[in-house]
């Protein structure tokens, strides 16, 4: 017994040890990451290896970020927000969570690109496509939709997947998008049908649909271009990715500063960095589009000129999220 | 009356003699107020306020909204099915390994009780790979029942059963253990049948045992948080709509609305499991349980408990091999070309998580163990106020859902209070003290369970001769209790190292957990790396389970843990 009681004292030692010589090394930059570990880690060594400046990351979906954010309002354990769709960006300045920094840039920022404040600045930009199953067309000899109205087509009833709009990103632009094409109402009456008829199950991320797409598991997801480009056509599912002739919307990635945050210095040199041609080459890698005119863009991705987009407005969406959430989960009842 | 009063003053005066009881049992109510009490607490005023303001609306919308309220019905609907489907595969299993001459037994015993070691996610998953729309064996499950949906409630009931039937299957094997054979045999031996002896002395004697399974299991599935995630579809359940209110809309106030709606149905099993069930157990020895004379029994008890065990293990055989095969997979589902790159890409992305896992679990463990042990002692040898207090908060953790604690600690550790005046989140601290207060009921338990079983006269002995407390404590009792020790240690480290659904709302940068990993594999679809680590998991809770077992080998002479796995 005793030698047991020996043997867990050393254990706890030694843990405690290694505890303390991690919290002793040098100046941590700390960063609420809100791409996939995979990614956020091809941004985050690049930056650690050209500044030398150590990062810390903790992955979390961009809602997580936010009420992680909201929660420690007292007592920030992070510098940085690193991407997440800037919808929610908008609500965390809102509340007045975010401060302001002007990125030190070598192009100019046009206004859709940063609040009017610099609380948050967008760094990449995406579309939103459909993600259609090719065996799924083959076997039921129809075509992948390229309207929103196909969506409603009985070939792919109960076969639709999608993130819930409240907790993705990527489903509340579509959400928005429907609605600034329609208005509210008869946005809500459109949905309620494809919600009844088309709808298999929602996801809680934007990037969920893709692989059941790819899978099988449902014909046809609603994403963003790069994600359903990276998530599915290049990892080998036989995915086919198509747009809606009418017009869709677009997101713009956030990022920005959390108030009051730990290491703020070595938090505006990160933001910088994340604008350079550099940094923003490295979206070729997951197709995403750069907001750095200088940048390259991956092969075979669609560019936001090559799609027909409508004239969305992220600022609305951003502020009006609450209510709009309210009117969809009143209505649609999930 | 007197009588009371006299044993109270002598306790008093023992505790007055023995300062260090008396210090430690304020210290123990501290930390129990500190880190469980008080995270509640703060879930609920959270609830009750929004903007800081007293304000019932979020109770008021949480019950005339559909889509509030109809999860909170698919919830306890799901949990009353799951509960009857696990307690009824716990109890055939129980039944087979204690009361027939099932062979392989060992084996069987060891694949019903391998679940509960597994991470979460992995069951659904694979149920999604076998059974999903473009499952390997949809096809064949089509011929028979025709066209099915995995996603939903049944698939969810399926996956749960398999998930927390094992824990119904540890409490029934235990009480089957506990009642004599001798009185079936009695009742045999006086001309009953076997179905007469079954459904009068048996299964009355089970009852209790019955009923606390289906309880523990009830409240498992009704917190269960990884696998309604995957595989729920359109079914929606409370565990996650709580979640999704606060990671999705990022409402703190509501989302706590919908954890302590979740909190009701889980206390009241709770309740009715610690207060009511266990007040009418029946078990009728007070020693080492006498081994079973198993006699020949006929062939129609035989074969449905032996079709249904064969079947089970079966079941987990094709649902872990498909995780094995998956994790080996070049893309899960559309490439079936073997590969290792899954391993080598788990690796590097998840290094960090492994170490993290296994230095903060290591570190949580002993002390959970010790102070579980320590607890156990204090309630059932020693006599003082509040007695009956320090033991159901320090069981609570247990029926309260992984979110609620969660949201409970990021409220209650991220400013200094009057109470605790440190700051914890963002620190390794945070996430060890959750690991000890969440598992310390399962170190409780099972040092409640051995100290029953020794007769504290052995202990009286020691302190007639002088000894004091503690040192009666190290000296007697903890050796006798060692090998409950140590499966309280065995089960606690599983639990840290698998626990997600309170763990991710407080891993930070510098300390982050395997199980956060997977989650983050899993919501990026990428399964088959999600497979890779949760096979590596598996196999560092089995290695740490194997040294465990070592120790007490080597220390107990022989004892064995009543390890969770054998």
């Amino acid at each position: 017994m005793k030698r047991a009681m020996f043997f867990v004292m050393i254990v706890a030692v030694f843990v405690l040890g290694t505890f303390t010589a991690g919290q002793a090394a040098g100046k941590v930059l700390h960063i609420y990451e809100a791409f996939d570990t995979e990614e956020a880690k091809l941004y985050i060594e690049a930056f650690e290896k050209e500044t030398g400046i150590d990062v810390e990351f903790v992955r979390m979906s961009s809602g997580e970020v936010l009420a992680r954010v909201q929660a420690e309002a007292a007592n920030p354990q992070a510098s940085v927000w690193h991407a997440g769709s800037n919808t929610s960006h908008i609500n965390a300045s809102i509340k007045g969570l975010l401060a302001p920094y002007k990125p030190k840039t070598d192009f100019e920022l046009t206004d859709q690109l940063h609040a009017k404040d610099w609380t948050w600045t967008g760094f990449y930009s995406g579309a939103i496509g459909f993600v259609t199953n090719t065996k799924f067309l083959k076997e039921k000899g129809v075509n992948a939709p390229t309207s929103w109205d196909d969506l409603l087509n009985p070939a792919f009833s109960k076969n639709v997947a999608m993130a819930y709009p409240y907790t993705s990103g990527t489903a509340y632009t579509t959400y928005a998008t429907r609605i600034q094409m329609l208005d509210l109402d008869k946005a809500l009456d459109w949905w309620e049908k494809f919600d009844k008829q088309s709808i298999h199950q929602y996801t809680k991320s934007g990037t969920g649909c893709i692989p059941m797409v790819g899978l099988g598991e449902v014909a046809v997801g609603i994403s963003f271009s790069h994600d359903i480009l990276a998530k599915g056509v290049n990892k080998g599912y036989p995915v086919v990715m198509t747009f809606p002739k009418e017009g869709t919307g677009y997101e713009i990635g956030g990022l920005s500063l959390i108030k009051g945050g730990p290491e703020p210095e070595l938090g505006k040199k990160f933001i910088d960095w994340c604008f350079t041609e550099r940094a923003q080459n490295l979206f070729q890698k997951y197709n995403r589009l750069p907001v750095n005119p200088k940048a390259k863009v991956a092969e075979g991705s669609v560019t936001l000129d090559q799609v027909k987009l409508i004239k969305y407005d992220h600022l609305w969406a951003g502020k009006n999220k609450g209510e709009l959430i309210k009117a969809w989960r009143d209505r649609i009842g999930k | 009356m007197t009588g009371k009063r006299h044993e109270l003053i002598g306790n008093l005066r023992l505790l007055w003699k023995e300062p260090l009881l008396l210090l430690s049992i304020i210290a123990i109510f501290y930390f129990l107020f500190v880190f469980v009490i008080s995270p509640i607490f703060l879930v609920f005023k959270t609830s009750l306020t929004i903007d800081r303001q007293f304000d019932l609306s979020n109770y008021q919308a949480v019950f005339s909204k559909r889509y509030y309220y109809q999860p909170f019905i698919n919830s306890m609907l799901l949990g009353v099915l799951t509960a009857s489907t696990g307690t009824l595969l716990g109890f055939v299993f129980a039944y087979a390994i204690t009361r027939t001459p099932i062979p392989f037994k060992r084996f069987f015993r060891i694949t019903a009780t391998f679940p509960i070691i597994s991470p979460p996610f992995v069951v659904a998953l694979a149920a999604i790979l076998l059974f999903g729309r473009s499952g390997g064996l949809t096809p064949f499950v089509e011929k028979i029942i025709g066209e099915y949906s995995i996603y939903g409630l049944g698939g969810l009931v399926l996956v749960e059963t398999i998930a927390y039937g094992p824990i119904a299957f540890l409490v029934l094997h235990g009480v089957l253990q506990a009642i004599d054979p001798a009185l079936e045999e009695a009742a045999m031996d006086l001309g009953a049948s076997r179905a007469r002896v079954f459904s009068t002395v048996t299964l009355p004697l089970a009852i209790p045992g019955i009923a606390s399974a289906w309880l523990l299991v009830f409240i498992e599935s009704m917190a269960d948080f990884g696998n309604p995630m995957v595989i729920s579809g359109n079914f929606r359940v409370l565990s996650v709509q709580a979640f999704l209110q606060i990671t999705g809309m990022y409402d703190l106030s509501r989302g706590s609305t919908l954890a302590i709606l979740l909190l009701f149905p889980t206390l009241t099993a709770f309740f009715l499991q610690k207060y009511w069930v266990s007040r009418k157990s029946y078990v009728t020895v007070t020693g080492k349980p006498t081994s079973a004379t198993i006699k020949q029994l006929e062939w129609y008890i035989k074969l449905p408990v032996y079709a249904s065990c064969i079947l089970f293990a079966g079941v987990v055989f094709l649902f872990y091999g498909m995780v094995i095969y998956g994790s080996f997979q070049k893309l899960w589902g559309v490439d079936s070309t073997l590969t290792l790159r899954n391993y080598i890409e788990m690796y590097e992305v998840g290094k960090d998580y492994i170490f993290d896992s296994l230095a903060l679990s290591t570190l949580a463990t002993p002390i959970t163990g010790i102070l579980g042990v320590f607890i156990a002692f204090l309630i059932i040898r020693k006599k003082f106020a509040g007695r009956g207090v320090m033991e159901f908060v320090s069981m609570l953790t247990f029926a309260v859902p992984g979110t609620v604690v969660g949201i409970g600690y990021i409220l209650a550790f991220n400013q200094r209070s009057a109470l605790f005046p440190f700051i914890l989140t963002g620190t390794a601290w945070i996430i060890v003290l959750l690991l000890i207060f969440r598992n310390m009921p399962v170190g409780i338990r099972a040092g409640i369970a051995a100290l029953h079983q020794i007769d504290p006269s052995i202990e009286e002995a020691s302190t007639d001769l002088g000894a004091t407390s503690g040192r009666t404590f190290r000296k007697i009792t903890l050796p006798m209790i060692a090998p409950a020790f140590f499966s309280g240690l065995a089960f606690s480290f599983v639990k840290s190292m698998t626990a997600i659904s309170a763990i991710i709302f407080v891993v930070s940068g510098r300390w982050n957990l395997i199980t956060v990993a997977i989650l983050g594999f899993v919501d990026n679809s990428q399964y088959a790396q999600a497979a890779a680590m949760s096979l590596l998991l598996i196999i560092i809770v089995l290695i740490a389970l194997g040294i465990i077992q070592m120790f007490v080998n080597r220390i107990g002479k022989g004892a064995r843990t009543t390890s969770i796995v054998e």
